[in-house]
């Protein structure tokens, strides 16, 4: 792959707007998403997800229906194309139909949002997609949840947070989830909301419901607003990261539920200790993180992790894997040690 | 082109990468988004840059960018080919003269002028392949490397025709580029689907008769080859699989079966399970545009309609893709056709060639058995 770092070069390799959509759109029960462009565009994201859910033992056939734009099309353009298909699929009994545009509608000037505004007998929703042209893979997928929040009335508030932004085609994806519905369950605070997977329309109608909004991590900042604005729900930046971040989200969720934590953080403290001393026969090693070029953020992590271990960190040192995105809570830690055991003992 | 559920066939930008990757020599550089960019990334495993163009390309030009990936790979010796996606193939870039200092192949191949098969035929066109008479051998053709069997498909020509004492010239297309303009007279093809047009075509290599055909006409033009060690083989093989047919016919009824595939796959996996097992081929979806065939066949290109087709005809044996296997995980499945996610395929597998017929038998009946178990 060819790659240019320089910081003006990074947004070209944040993926497609249309992929982070849909890793959004296709968690909605019931819904049906049309793709207006090309149909390889949607043969690509078929595919991707399909993948990923087998990856993830999670099979899920997503309804993407692709507008199949021709040559003739581009020419002359496919807002009729989209018509049609839109009048289509509002006769088979979706719950709602979003739409996503491609690269290469927007280059063309199809007037999506108008040919959408037209009545049906379904809501039909577009999305600010537009392939390459809309963003990257977090826009898409950041547009897509502001875009179906704007969808949701405001209602009263109960004892409860709302997981904002779950990366659907992570592996780890459940395991994640687990992990921080642990911490909440300790200071008993339950989750509302998923917002957005595997959810019916009618969950989706209780996102103004929960207390506090936790977001996967701060890219998803934008939205994070958006819902604060809308229903007044304050947000916490991001899953619990590493050891002193799971502490420390322990303590701003209490805090905004105004509940005493003293215990429930001790008791993760003493949780923490005891996976250490699991691990204790790669104390005092050395080890280099592979790849080396990783987000800073894995690296502070995967650094205070080697630090609370003794483990010093050097070039020359046994190389163990760090990934892009950085252990989920304390088991999440546990997991990664795993995998630098393995590594530091292969 | 109508609306499509879950399109099912790669676009034509996937089939033109596929045709350029596969040959050694060549940097192929996708011109286009970082979303066009990664699907054939991750389909193809095959090394492949790309452009990466954003929103200020398309409005300033997307010249300059396109200019500084070349210059990244000139140093490494190879032929540069370029594949221009959908939005630069509109923009209206003279993009040829841009390219006049530079010697490098382009390829207009954007995703809305047709499906995989298209693309890939584009770029071999875009390569121009030429025969010398010169030279000796014959070449494979149909080796695509979107196609999860291409590999073991070459590994087994190149056996078989070793044995029959026959060279292999150019290999389309899994080989070195320079072999392109200097491939042999006589081809003989492992999947029709992506045949090269190039020399003149001995036949192909799915299935048994097919193949004893193939190898009786190599012998007519080559004048060292010699057959009978691959007609003494699929004579051998052919015993053992007959045995091995007979032995479930004694105990199952033959399966009934529908196909999902490319046209010459399909067809092969249709002939071989009504010849071996009496199966019932209640029908047969092909993801290309298919030819006429003694089978029921349909061309299908959407996983709502490939899904109604199965559960209409309610068969025990599936052959298809991984989309097919998801539709119902309690019939026996057989994958043949990409994409094959969900599964590990490290070692070479062919549906070509006589370990290609035992192979997809094999995988058949073993599929069939566990599922009566």
């Amino acid at each position: 792959m060819t790659s240019n770092p320089l910081p003006l070069n990074l947004s070209r390799f944040g993926g497609c707007t249309l992929t982070g959509a849909l890793s959004v759109t296709t968690q909605v029960r019931n819904s049906v998403t049309v793709v207006h462009g090309p149909k390889g565009c949607t043969h690509h994201n078929f595919s991707l997800l399909h993948a990923t859910g087998l990856d993830n033992d999670h099979v899920i056939i997503p309804d993407l229906i692709s507008t199949g734009l021709s040559e003739s099309d581009i020419i002359y353009g496919g807002e009729e194309a989209l018509e049609r298909t839109l009048d289509s699929v509002a006769t088979r009994h979706f719950s709602t139909i979003f739409v996503l545009s491609t690269c290469i509608v927007d280059t063309i000037g199809d007037d999506v949002v108008a040919v959408c505004r037209r009545n049906r007998d379904v809501p039909v929703l577009p999305i600010p997609t537009a392939g390459f042209l809309g963003g990257t893979f977090q826009n898409g997928m950041n547009n897509a949840l502001s875009a179906i929040a704007e969808t949701v009335e405001p209602c009263r508030k109960d004892w409860s947070v709302n997981i904002i932004g779950e990366k659907n085609l992570e592996n780890e994806v459940e395991e994640n989830y687990a992990e921080v519905t642990r911490l909440l369950s300790a200071l008993g605070i339950s989750v509302n909301l998923r917002f957005l997977r595997d959810c019916s329309v009618e969950d989706i109608t209780r996102l103004g419901a929960a207390r506090l909004n936790i977001l996967r991590d701060n890219a998803l900042y934008t939205v994070g607003e958006r819902l604060l604005k809308r229903f007044n729900t304050p947000y916490i930046s991001s899953y619990p990261i590493g050891l002193e971040g799971t502490i420390g989200f322990l303590e701003s969720v209490a805090g905004c539920f105004g509940v005493p934590c003293l215990r429930v953080v001790r008791e993760e403290k003493n949780l923490q200790d005891d996976i250490l001393t699991e691990f204790k026969d790669i104390f005092g090693t050395s080890v280099t993180f592979d790849p080396i070029a990783k987000s800073s953020d894995s690296f502070r992590i995967a650094s205070e992790i080697a630090g609370r271990i003794g483990i010093s960190v050097d070039r020359d040192g046994c190389r163990v894997p760090v990934q892009d995105a950085s252990p989920v809570g304390s088991t999440g830690v546990r997991r990664m040690l795993h995998q630098w055991r393995r590594a530091i003992h292969a | 082109m109508p609306e499509c559920d879950n399109p099912l066939w790669p676009c034509a930008m996937t089939g033109a990468a596929a045709c350029l990757a596969g040959f050694d020599g060549i940097n192929v550089v996708i011109h286009g988004s970082s979303g066009c960019y990664f699907y054939p990334a991750t389909l193809l495993h095959a090394p492949l840059h790309g452009t990466f163009i954003i929103e200020n390309d398309v409005i300033f030009g997307s010249e300059q960018r396109l200019l500084e990936v070349l210059d990244g790979l000139a140093d490494n010796g190879k032929k540069t080919a370029v594949i221009m996606t959908c939005v630069p193939a509109i923009l209206g870039e003279d993009i040829r003269s841009i390219l006049n200092d530079y010697s490098v192949i382009l390829v207009d191949a954007p995703g809305f002028s047709g499906d995989v098969e298209n693309g890939y035929k584009k770029a071999l066109s875009v390569l121009a392949p030429s025969v010398d008479p010169e030279k000796e051998g014959v070449n494979i053709d149909g080796v695509c490397i979107f196609d999860p069997f291409s590999g073991g498909n070459v590994l087994e020509v190149v056996r078989l025709l070793g044995s029959a004492s026959v060279s292999v010239s150019t290999v389309f297309c899994f080989d070195r580029l320079e072999k392109v303009k200097r491939s042999a007279a006589y081809t003989v093809g492992t999947n029709r689907d992506f045949s090269s047009g190039i020399g003149t075509n001995l036949g192909g290599m799915l299935g048994f008769e097919e193949i004893r055909t193939t190898f009786r006409r190599v012998a007519s033009v080559c004048p060292d080859a010699d057959p009978t060690p691959v007609e003494r083989e699929i004579e051998r093989e052919d015993e053992r699989i007959v045995r091995a047919c007979d032995k479930f016919l004694r105990r199952f009824d033959p399966p009934y079966a529908v196909i999902f595939s490319n046209f010459s796959y399909a067809t092969f996996a249709a002939r071989t399970l009504k010849h071996y097992l009496d199966a019932d081929i209640l029908f047969v979806g092909s993801r290309n545009k298919p030819g006429n065939s003694p089978f029921p066949v349909e061309h299908v290109q959407d996983f709502s309609h490939m899904k109604t087709l199965i559960r209409h005809h309610n068969p025990d044996l599936v052959i298809g893709s991984s989309f097919e296997r998801s539709v119902d995980t309690n019939r026996a499945f057989v994958g043949l056709t990409p994409p094959l996610r969900g599964m590990v395929m490290l070692a070479p597998h062919a549906i070509a060639g006589i370990t290609g017929t035992l192979s997809f038998v094999e995988e058949v009946l073993n599929a069939c058995i566990d599922r009566k178990k």
